[in-house]
């Protein structure tokens, strides 16, 4: 367009010469006065429309503490904006179960690199006086039988795997630590489940609240996670039998799930072929927890 | 950046003498870009507000625990202080969530705002796409690329900057350095940064997420808790760019806005010194 005093003699040549990566200039094209305002204008208010359908976008989707705060007096928590958030969960869930491979390892590391893991019981630390009394109930086994089998059972006809892995909370910190027990795909080759058997529910009843009284800790397990190769029913930790604050006698150690599938202390796993209740899923957080 | 189309107007006149008066104007932004640019912003301040509150869960930035109040949180203790310093904020109930009422969705709500970093975080992935298909169809990526004389360039234009202000209350005259390309070499600098710290905010969120199945990608930025700081140190790409990006738009004046929303600009002049110089 405006190459025309030059002549049109030297652009082609100019055009090969111009590199892959030069800039190229605007194609300029002539417009009435009118139809800029009108195009201006029409864009513009698409534009407000738009934003104004992202600020209503974002009063439906904030927490509603978060929207008192900024003065909001209406309550805008509704069953779509759970669903809503949910789907966006459950999004991220099955990309974890895609990423998930019963042939891919962890990490593990030196004895060097282990970091202090701290007690993170969510409400008050059991009584040590449940230990002496525990045993593991299995239910929903192929044989249709309820097992209960105590420590020394699970220390004697199950050999004893360790592994120094790290764990990772789901509110951002870690620890890496040392780790001893049996593989939990051992206990399931011994004890199969039932075949329609998709799930674990691995409880813990003697998990407390805040305020010392029971709250049974349940957990969703998927047995593909189940069946990995470092997912441990942990009987030790940096050497020594585990302590009432890391959940004597056994706890899972399940390194490719977030810190809060890792269940202390449990005395029940039932295998079922529904996905079962969460004790964190159904407090706002995901299922699946594939890290 | 604040050259008249006038110019362009009279070189028009004499072949639209009879009709309508025209104008010339270029698209100066594919509508994917426009599009992206500004779903950047909602997108961003939820992951910026929903991080922040994530990071309250468990602070980086922790000392050991103040004998008084408990707290081990360093940017608890930024609240504790604008309590205690900035007028009108004496009264604050909770000094210690100060930050965090302020910067975040709030405190004590990591459930909440997981869910929404992680539908934010989807967005801004898609988003990202996006933008980068609106800079490969309309060929603007070209105008990103940095060149070797960037440098002097961006220099130049920071003098300017920096200059501009007081030039205007002297009234001297402050002459903007001339450039023939879309953008100077300091906002190439600029839009060429932010992409990459987009590219690298999804990376270690995905290091961080993923810390067993992106191993590799966690080690990348030198293990789990590096590649957690990287995450947050990143968020200050962003801000560092917004405060100026914004300033400077509404000092350019209604075109350059414009040009973001329809995609038009009548300043033409400059894609003409480009195709004269080739």
């Amino acid at each position: 367009m405006s190459n025309d005093k030059k002549g049109g003699s030297l652009q082609p040549t100019d055009k090969k010469l111009q590199s892959f990566f030069g800039e190229r200039p605007f194609p300029a094209m002539e417009m009435t006065s009118g139809r800029l305002r009108y195009l201006t204008r029409r864009d513009v208010l698409l534009f407000g429309i738009g934003a104004v359908v992202t600020l209503a976008g974002g009063g439906f989707l904030l927490p509603q503490q978060t929207l008192s705060r900024i003065g909001g007096r209406r309550n805008m928590d509704s069953p779509a904006k759970e669903w809503f958030l949910n789907r966006a969960l459950r999004i991220d869930d099955d990309v974890a179960e895609a990423l998930y491979s019963v042939n891919r390892t962890v990490p593990t590391y030196t004895k060097s690199q282990i970091t202090p893991l701290k007690n993170n019981y969510n409400g008050a630390t059991p009584d040590p006086g449940y230990i002496s009394r525990w045993t593991l109930t299995l239910d929903g086994l192929a044989s249709g039988l309820s097992i209960s089998l105590d420590i020394r059972n699970l220390l004697t006809s199950f050999s004893v795997h360790e592994q120094i892995t790290r764990l990772v909370c789901v509110e951002g910190w870690s620890a890496i630590a040392w780790w001893a027990g049996l593989r939990f795909d051992d206990l399931l080759r011994a004890y199969p489940p039932m075949s329609q058997a998709k799930w674990a529910r691995v409880e813990s009843s003697v998990n407390l609240d805040a305020s010392g009284n029971p709250d049974p800790y349940f957990m969703s397990l998927d047995l593909a996670t189940a069946c990995h190769p470092q997912t441990l029913l942990a009987t030790h930790f940096n050497g020594q039998p585990l302590t009432v604050d890391h959940g004597a006698p056994l706890r899972l150690l399940v390194p490719v799930k977030l810190g809060l599938k890792n269940v202390k202390a449990i005395t029940r796993i039932t295998y079922v072929a529904e996905e079962p209740r969460d004790y964190w899923a159904e407090r706002g957080y995901s299922r699946y927890d594939g890290i | 950046m604040s050259h008249s189309t006038s110019a362009c107007n009279g070189q028009n006149a004499t072949s639209t003498l009879l009709k309508q008066p025209g104008v010339l104007v270029v698209r100066k932004h594919h509508f994917l870009v426009r599009w992206s640019h500004w779903l950047n912003v909602p997108i961003l301040l939820g992951l910026i507000l929903s991080g922040i509150s994530i990071y309250w869960a468990s602070p980086i930035y922790q000392h050991k625990a103040d004998p008084n109040t408990g707290n081990f949180d360093v940017a608890a203790d930024i609240g504790i202080w604008i309590c205690a310093h900035v007028p009108g904020q004496h009264h604050y109930s909770s000094p210690p969530d100060w930050i965090y009422n302020h910067m975040s969705l709030g405190p004590g709500m990591l459930a909440l705002a997981l869910r929404l970093h992680w539908l934010c975080a989807y967005s801004f992935m898609l988003n990202g796409m996006v933008y980068v298909a609106g800079l490969v169809m309309g060929g603007g990526w070209r105008s990103l690329l940095p060149r070797r004389t960037d440098l002097v360039d961006a220099l130049r234009m920071f003098r300017y900057y920096l200059g501009f202000p007081f030039a205007k209350l002297a009234r001297r005259k402050w002459l903007h350095p001339l450039f023939n390309t879309k953008y100077n070499a300091l906002q190439r600098a600029a839009y060429f940064s932010v992409p990459v710290a987009g590219l690298l905010s999804v990376a270690t969120g995905w290091a961080i997420h993923k810390p067993t199945q992106f191993h590799w990608l966690a080690a990348l930025f030198g293990g789990y808790n590096a590649a957690r700081a990287w995450h947050f140190w990143l968020v200050w790409v962003y801000i560092l760019f917004v405060v100026p990006h914004v300033i400077l738009v509404f000092a350019d004046g209604w075109d350059t806005l414009r040009s973001m929303i329809t995609g038009w600009s009548m300043r033409v002049k400059r894609s003409e010194a480009i195709a004269n110089e080739q």
